[in-house]
């Protein structure tokens, strides 16, 4: 049979397809339902944060900073509490990273604030001595790109069901103790969409020093990359 | 859940086989020594080491017997 | 011209020879701008704040990862294909004028998507998965390079004389079916264009743009599962093939067990998949997962060291021409770096081990003692096995072959073992708590420390990259200024002093 196999180019291709399939199989299928289902108090991300995200992304703040707090001692004591599946269920790709350059940013909105945030990407040796991250100058004079980010709401509420304008279930309990709940609203429009971001972004820039950025979100509603980047880390708790 | 309890039975019974046919396949190459063909496998090596486009197969394809 | 007798037509290896070498030396040089800006953050806004965006860190990061892995190594397993592939099924690309097209097709194709992939991942257009960044226009653009190389992979072995597949070809289909499984699935992403909102419009936004169809733990099980045998399918199966041709034939030894070749085939091929849970451990995928990750990784050090003892033994008898060729020399470091790595990564994947090295610099060590002590030194050695028979010239100098050996390795031990220190320290840092209970050391202390083994590690890589240009010149040369060669040589390579 081992003898047929090595002559016949066809048939071999098939016999290593299923050896190396059959892995894949094992391994990830049997989960899928299970790990999507988000644990309650998960919310999916507004639009200004998920362009937020798009930045993170774009500059690959995950080649050095993870998001996945492991379950030991040293670890949720540094960042909190572990992380759990369902708190991932609206990340789309995941960013867990797999290198900790810099610490883990996972429930980074618990403890830093919108006007660290503002100093220190502007120049992170100058508050954190010693540090090697690169400085991100153009986040502050490059706006965030809303549009982009709304077409990905609209990808994310058609094909994967994600419930925005939806009630989700929060941790907290109202005076029946029922959960509380929170509608994350998305626009109908792209024009609804960037007005929505802008009101968000006027809240962050609140906290802000910078005089160019408030201008710009205030005056001439432009959102800076920044803005949006601090919506986002702001929104991991 | 019928469907999971199933993928279980399937998943064993799988590993079972190619754990099986990967022991008889040693069991195989070591007694037989010889392919079907009659070639011994470490002849084989023979296709790296005379690989000239003039040099004979170790084993030629029957078309080309024909030429 | 009727009466010529018929040779082997190495046109396609030749260009896929010369892209191996092209983006060898740009990935190689953007990992140790890498390096450097880890030791020395000044070095990211080397051409000014304005620039800063492209010479910053992160950006460059996936270009160097994707340079060096869809650049260099996968030009040279092409490069080797189109070599090896006719050799050891006796057929010409030249027998075959549709073959010969789809192969210049394949390399053109394959010019314009690394071209599209660079400028791209520049601007910063990634999906954030690791070795699989590109946007899914360049993404169809890969899979069409693939098909065509699939295509002329199964077209050659339909022509064949020889009967029965070389094991370095069983190799080569394996790398062509796995990857190919592996990047369809773990690439699955729904175009934002496709999404309309209540008003009608359409095309909102880049146009590029896609999302992940798996989300979160889900998402993070495909990438690893990719991102693990990417390393298989890319950094192992298709070296495999070529130590598998090259040594033997270099050496002129029958390869010392065929049998044993073929079990440690179907050993690797059955394993190796199972083995991407351990880069999850203590993560939110299933606990069973991740304990079949681990000791599947123990697992696989049979299958690999079975290849690699294999190569070893290869030399029984005839360890004069380590001593006497640096040719044979790389490879036989290059299968001793394999059977290294192949022992530390199950030894990371163990679960307590790996509570310490994940994160760390460690596992970078890892990775860059398989890539450049194996990967690197095998498609160099395969690219001066093929030179003096790709250009009928004998190689141009022994001796710079040999300076470049020694430059090589060094820099490949100053590597791996700055990066075990760092990532060891570093682990343990983290770790620590005083008697009281608190953390010992604030995350930045574990940055700090850090400082002299990222300076040795950009040394490391330094030097690598000189042998790398030294590699190049030697190609260059024996190109134009080798002796020329009357025939071709049965095995050892001649070279020049």
């Amino acid at each position: 049979m081992f003898h047929w196999l090595e002559k016949n180019p066809f048939f071999f291709a098939v016999g290593v397809f299923a050896a190396i399939a059959f892995a894949g199989l094992v391994e990830i299928v049997p989960n899928f339902a299970e790990a999507s289902r988000p644990v309650i108090g998960t919310a999916p991300y507004s639009t200004l944060e998920l362009a937020g995200r798009q930045v993170y992304i774009k500059n690959s703040c995950n080649a050095c900073h993870s998001q996945l707090i492991r379950p030991f001692k040293s670890e949720t004591d540094r960042y909190g509490h572990y992380s759990l599946s369902g708190e991932y269920a609206y990340d789309r790709p995941f960013l867990w990273g797999s290198k900790r350059t810099g610490p883990d940013l996972h429930r980074v909105g618990n403890y830093r604030t919108t006007d660290w945030h503002e100093n220190h990407m502007k120049d992170p040796a100058a508050i954190v001595p010693g540090s090697i991250m690169p400085k991100y100058t153009w986040m502050y004079t490059k706006m965030v790109d809303i549009d982009t980010a709304f077409a990905e709401q609209l990808t994310d509420a058609q094909f994967f069901a994600v419930p925005y304008n939806k009630p989700v279930p929060m941790k907290e309990l109202d005076v029946d103790g029922k959960p509380k709940t929170k509608i994350v609203k998305m626009g109908k429009s792209i024009a609804e969409a960037n007005a929505m971001a802008l009101v968000e972004a006027k809240d962050i820039v609140k906290n802000m020093k910078d005089q160019d950025i408030k201008d710009a979100v205030n005056k001439r509603g432009e959102i800076p990359e920044i803005v949006a980047l601090i919506a986002y880390l702001n929104s991991l708790k | 859940m019928f469907s999971v309890e199933f993928q279980a039975y399937g998943y064993v019974a799988a590993t079972i086989f190619l754990t099986v046919a990967l022991y008889s396949y040693i069991y195989h190459l070591y007694k037989n020594r010889r392919d079907a063909d009659g070639h011994d496998y470490e002849e084989y090596s023979n296709m790296a080491l005379h690989d000239g486009i003039e040099d004979t197969p170790v084993n030629s394809l029957p078309k080309d017997d024909k030429k | 011209m009727e009466n010529r007798p018929l040779e082997y037509d190495y046109t396609v290896a030749k260009m896929f020879m010369l892209t191996t070498i092209i983006f060898g030396i740009v990935g190689m040089s953007i990992g140790v701008i890498l390096a450097f800006e880890l030791a020395f953050p000044g070095i990211n806004t080397i051409l000014g704040s304005g620039l800063a965006e492209y010479t910053n860190f992160s950006r460059l990061r996936p270009l160097h990862t994707d340079s060096v892995i869809f650049g260099f190594t996968i030009s040279g397993v092409f490069a080797t294909w189109y070599y090896v592939g006719q050799r050891v099924l006796k057929v010409s690309m030249a027998e075959s004028s549709l073959l010969m097209f789809l192969g210049k097709l394949q390399f053109w194709i394959y010019i314009l998507t690394v071209a599209a992939a660079v400028v791209s991942l520049f601007l910063g257009e990634t999906t954030s998965k690791e070795y699989a960044e590109f946007e899914w226009p360049v993404d169809i653009a890969i899979v069409v390079v693939w098909v065509l190389w699939g295509v002329n992979m199964f077209g050659l072995i339909g022509l064949r004389r020889e009967k029965s597949l070389y094991i370095s070809v069983w190799y080569y289909i394996a790398t062509f079916l796995g990857i190919a499984m592996l990047y369809l699935f773990n690439n699955m992403e729904v175009p934002t264009w496709l999404a309309t909102s209540a008003a009608g419009e359409t095309h909102i936004g880049d146009w590029f743009h896609s999302v992940s169809m798996y989300a979160g733990t889900n998402d993070a099980l495909v990438q690893w599962w990719y991102g693990h045998n990417a390393v298989a399918f890319g950094f192992t199966v298709p070296i495999v093939a070529m130590v598998y041709y090259f040594l033997p034939k270099e050496s002129g030894q029958a390869i010392y067990s065929y049998k044993l070749s073929l079990l440690s085939f179907w050993g690797l091929m059955f394993v190796y998949l199972w083995a991407g849970g351990h880069h999850l451990l203590f993560s939110t995928v299933p606990d069973w997962v991740q304990t079949m990750g681990s000791i599947f990784s123990i697992v696989l050090i049979l299958p690999s060291w079975g290849s690699a003892i294999n190569m070893l033994l290869t030399m029984k008898g005839e360890w004069q021409q380590v001593a006497a060729s640096p040719l044979i020399k790389f490879m036989i470091l290059g299968s001793t770096f394999y059977m290294f790595s192949t022992l530390e990564g199950p030894i990371q994947a163990i679960k307590s081990v790996n509570a310490i090295a994940h994160f760390t610099d460690w596992i970078v060590g890892h990775v860059h003692d398989g890539v450049l002590g194996w990967v690197g030194f095998m498609i160099m050695a395969g690219l001066y096995h093929m030179a003096p028979r790709v250009f009928k010239r004998e190689i141009y100098s022994k001796s710079l072959m040999a300076s470049q050996f020694w430059i090589q390795t060094l820099g490949v031990v100053l590597y791996f073992t700055s990066m075990w220190i760092a990532g060891i320290t570093q682990g343990m840092m983290w770790r620590a708590h005083d008697q009281f209970g608190n953390l010992a050391y604030s995350f930045i202390d574990t940055v700090t420390v850090l400082h002299p083994y990222y300076a040795i590690r950009g040394v490391g890589g330094l030097l690598y990259l000189i042998g790398f240009v030294m590699f190049t010149y030697n190609i260059y040369k024996t190109m134009t200024a080798g002796k020329r060669l009357d025939s071709e040589p049965a095995s050892a390579s001649p070279m020049g002093a």
